[in-house]
């Protein structure tokens, strides 16, 4: 019985970039048996043929009535911080098409899925995702899988540096990495993308600089929920409960004070607007806040 | 016919490593006469001889179904036994066979006039699962060649000096060594002939690893925290997972002093990191592993359940497969897949485990199910409330036929400081990226 195929994490950017599509690994003569798994070989190396992705989904559309036909089918995009990945789910995907036809956007998800290529015949390849499942997730979750994506990448693109500077190509090269305890699916991936793409190793600084980019991203994001507002808020809070005699705190004091804590202004005013809707603090007077006790 | 094969055969002998270019020919000279498809036939071929190991192997790496590899150690023990082969008498010889990264048990189908210390080298034997563990087999049609004496380590080097660190021992390995200390342990009486007979049960870890042992004779001032040299123990092999055998033929010494070891009984008591997926889908089994992953699907026959009160079988429209027609007890459970990028696994979750992950418990479960007068909903639910999720599981991981499953002794869903991690990539890229120039 064939094993399951793991769930690889790839960024977008890296999975709009492949077009390589193999049907199986172990068959040289070609003639591939039924149930022989499709793979892409992305361009840095890694062998898909079930992505598990979790980004926000920013555009849903029905396509199956477009064309006035009775065929339902739904293309969604999900992007991460990279890119975007494009989803079909159609008739034989029953429950992710309920989802996909419900789903609010903008919204954090995760998608399981196996790739799928087209191929419009120009030469061009267009690579997307046939959901297998499909489900509400928080920022936490996309941010988890950010970071261990960007690392199952960083590793795969090590990989694939020592690949090039060893100067050796095909099994040569798929004996060399296994040496070095590569696993045999990221080897072969590497010796196959080598081959087909010559990718290079400006491409290869190019998506570690994406990566970077991306891991910027969540590591303002993150300081900015789980660290800073949370504390403006309590800060802003204590303050304003020490002073809460008379007409309340001005405002350009309240500035004051948390500019000495190197509280940025723009974070007091979205901490005060947010205390102010939640009910926490009250505007007695314009310019001047108290807390409600 | 030669000149239109050849380049056939020598594709496939390319394809694998400019070996069996003889043997190749022949194969496809004969299944070409029976007109098999060119294509096929050289698929058939390439399959057969892909699945041969190339060259020779050690003790420590035989798994079943290895075929036609050589093999260099020494005949530890040998004897004759007669066995019953298809209504026909037939003697074989049994015994064990070690090289100093092992001791496994061999059969050999016909005499090949072997004695116990033979310093041997093994041409194209194989092997095949018995008794749960992977089994040497040789015969006429291998090849025994007797090596000087010097060339292979001592009958008794191997028996009981060579230690091992638990993570070691091979699913062929049927005698261990090693250092460990005991983190769990007690006793238990079973009926044996007729008699009580009070056993020892426990776990050992070093650390690499823990396993569980079982002691067949007392162990003098062995306690929980003890550390312990064992040496000779058997090992059994159970749904890919070895336990450790005392019996009175170990020698098993409870060491006093514990220098260097690096382990104390706190450091192995502790979960470990968890470990990446793909390492665990390496073993067999592993007793006490820890990973951590999303959960991608949650598999049918999550939810809840009913089991026969008898057997505790899951029923089918409360009928079991022993017991017919039966009261059933109620159960929930959650199978579902683990991945982490590297590798997937199932993961089974009783109910208390279930109650945990699910957050919710069995009771408001079976009132969703009752309002709903449909079981699938608990089951949709489920889906909904874990798929994409992260979690971390302890437990043991055995194979199986599905692949590898971990049945979970915890599961928790972590608090890790991603921040901490971003920056440490952070600093990776940066190392690379000012590298380059």
């Amino acid at each position: 019985m064939a094993e399951r195929e793991m769930a690889h994490r790839v960024f977008a950017r890296e999975f709009n970039d492949s077009r390589f599509q193999i049907s199986s690994s172990s068959d040289v003569t070609s003639q591939a048996d039924l149930h022989a798994p499709n793979f892409l070989v992305t361009t840095a190396g890694a062998k898909v043929n079930r992505l598990f992705i979790a980004g926000v989904i920013t555009e849903v559309e029905d396509i199956g009535s477009h064309k006035g036909g009775e065929k339902e089918l739904w293309r969604a995009r999900v992007s991460d911080p990279t890119g975007t990945f494009t989803v079909y789910s159609g008739n034989f995907q029953p429950e992710t098409s309920v989802f996909l036809s419900t789903v609010e956007v903008p919204s954090f998800v995760t998608i399981i899925g196996k790739v799928r290529s087209y191929e419009p015949g120009d030469g061009s390849v267009f690579v997307s995702l046939r959901p297998e499942e499909i489900n509400h997730a928080d920022e936490n979750t996309r941010n988890r899988w950010m970071v261990d994506t960007a690392e199952l990448t960083l590793d795969r693109l090590d990989v694939f540096e020592e690949a090039l500077s060893s100067g050796i190509s095909g099994m040569e090269l798929f004996d060399h990495l296994s040496l070095k305890n590569v696993p045999s699916h990221i080897a072969e991936g590497v010796c196959m993308a080598l081959d087909f793409y010559r990718t290079d190793r400006s491409y290869i600084q190019g998506m570690r600089k994406h990566i970077r980019d991306a891991l910027f991203s969540i590591e303002s994001s993150l300081s900015a929920v789980s660290g800073d507002l949370f504390d403006t808020e309590e800060f802003i809070m204590d303050l304003l409960q020490e002073m809460n005699g008379g007409k309340g705190m001005e405002y350009t004091e309240l500035l004051r004070q948390a500019g000495s804590k190197n509280i940025p202004a723009v974070s007091v005013e979205k901490t005060v607007r947010s205390l102010l809707s939640e009910g926490h603090i009250y505007e007695p007077k314009v310019g001047f806040f108290r807390a409600i006790v | 016919m030669d000149e239109r094969i050849a380049p056939h055969v020598e594709e496939i002998s390319r394809a694998l490593g400019n070996r069996y270019a003889e043997e190749i020919r022949i194969e496809l000279e004969k299944l070409l006469q029976f007109k098999v498809p060119l294509d096929e036939a050289k698929r058939t071929i390439l399959n057969r001889f892909m699945s041969r190991s190339p060259t020779s192997v050690q003790v420590k790496d035989l798994v079943s179904g290895m075929n036609s590899f050589d093999i260099t150690g020494r005949i530890i023990s040998i004897e004759k036994r007669t066995v019953t082969v298809q209504g026909e008498q037939r003697s074989v010889f049994t015994g064990s066979f070690g090289d100093g990264t092992g001791i496994c048990s061999f059969t050999c189908w016909d005499d090949m006039s072997l004695k116990a210390g033979d310093a041997v080298r093994i041409k194209n034997a194989y092997t095949r699962l018995w008794n749960n563990r992977p089994e040497l087999y040789f015969g006429k049609r291998s090849q025994i060649e007797k090596l000087p004496d010097g060339m292979v380590q001592g009958i008794e080097e191997m028996s009981h000096q060579n230690l091992k660190k638990l993570q070691d021992i091979a699913p062929a390995d049927v005698v261990a060594n090693s250092i460990v200390v005991i983190v769990e342990m007690y006793h238990r009486d079973v009926p044996m002939k007729g008699k009580l007979l009070t056993i020892t049960e426990g776990v050992i870890a070093d650390e690499t690893a823990k396993l569980p042992f079982t002691s067949w004779t007392p162990l003098k001032g062995a306690d929980i925290g003890s550390f312990i040299r064992f040496e000779g123990a058997t090992v059994r092999i159970f749904r890919g997972l070895p336990s450790i055998n005392f019996s009175e033929s170990t020698a098993v010494s409870v060491i006093s002093q514990p220098e260097d070891l690096p382990f104390t009984l706190e450091s192995v008591s502790k979960a470990s990191d968890p470990v990446p997926i793909g390492k665990v889908l390496e073993k067999s089994g592993i007793f006490d592993v820890t990973v951590a992953g999303n959960i991608i699907s949650v598999r049918p026959g999550s939810g809840m359940i009913d089991r026969c009160p008898v057997c505790n079988r899951v029923t089918q429209k409360a009928n079991c497969r022993a017991h017919g027609s039966v009261d059933c007890v109620s159960d929930m459970r959650i199978k579902f897949i683990l991945d982490d990028g590297t590798g997937s696994l199932h993961v089974m979750l009783n109910c208390e485990l279930s109650e945990v992950v699910y957050g919710k418990s069995m009771y408001e479960a079976e009132k969703m199910a009752l309002e709903s007068i449909s079981k699938e909903v608990v089951y949709d639910d489920m889906k909904r409330v874990l798929t994409g999720k992260y979690i971390v599981i302890r437990g043991n991981s055995s194979r199986n036929e599905f692949g590898v499953t971990l049945v979970a002794k915890s599961a928790w869903y972590p608090n890790t400081d991603l921040k901490e991690r971003i920056s440490s990539l952070l600093e990776r890229i940066e190392g690379k990226v000012i590298d380059d120039g």
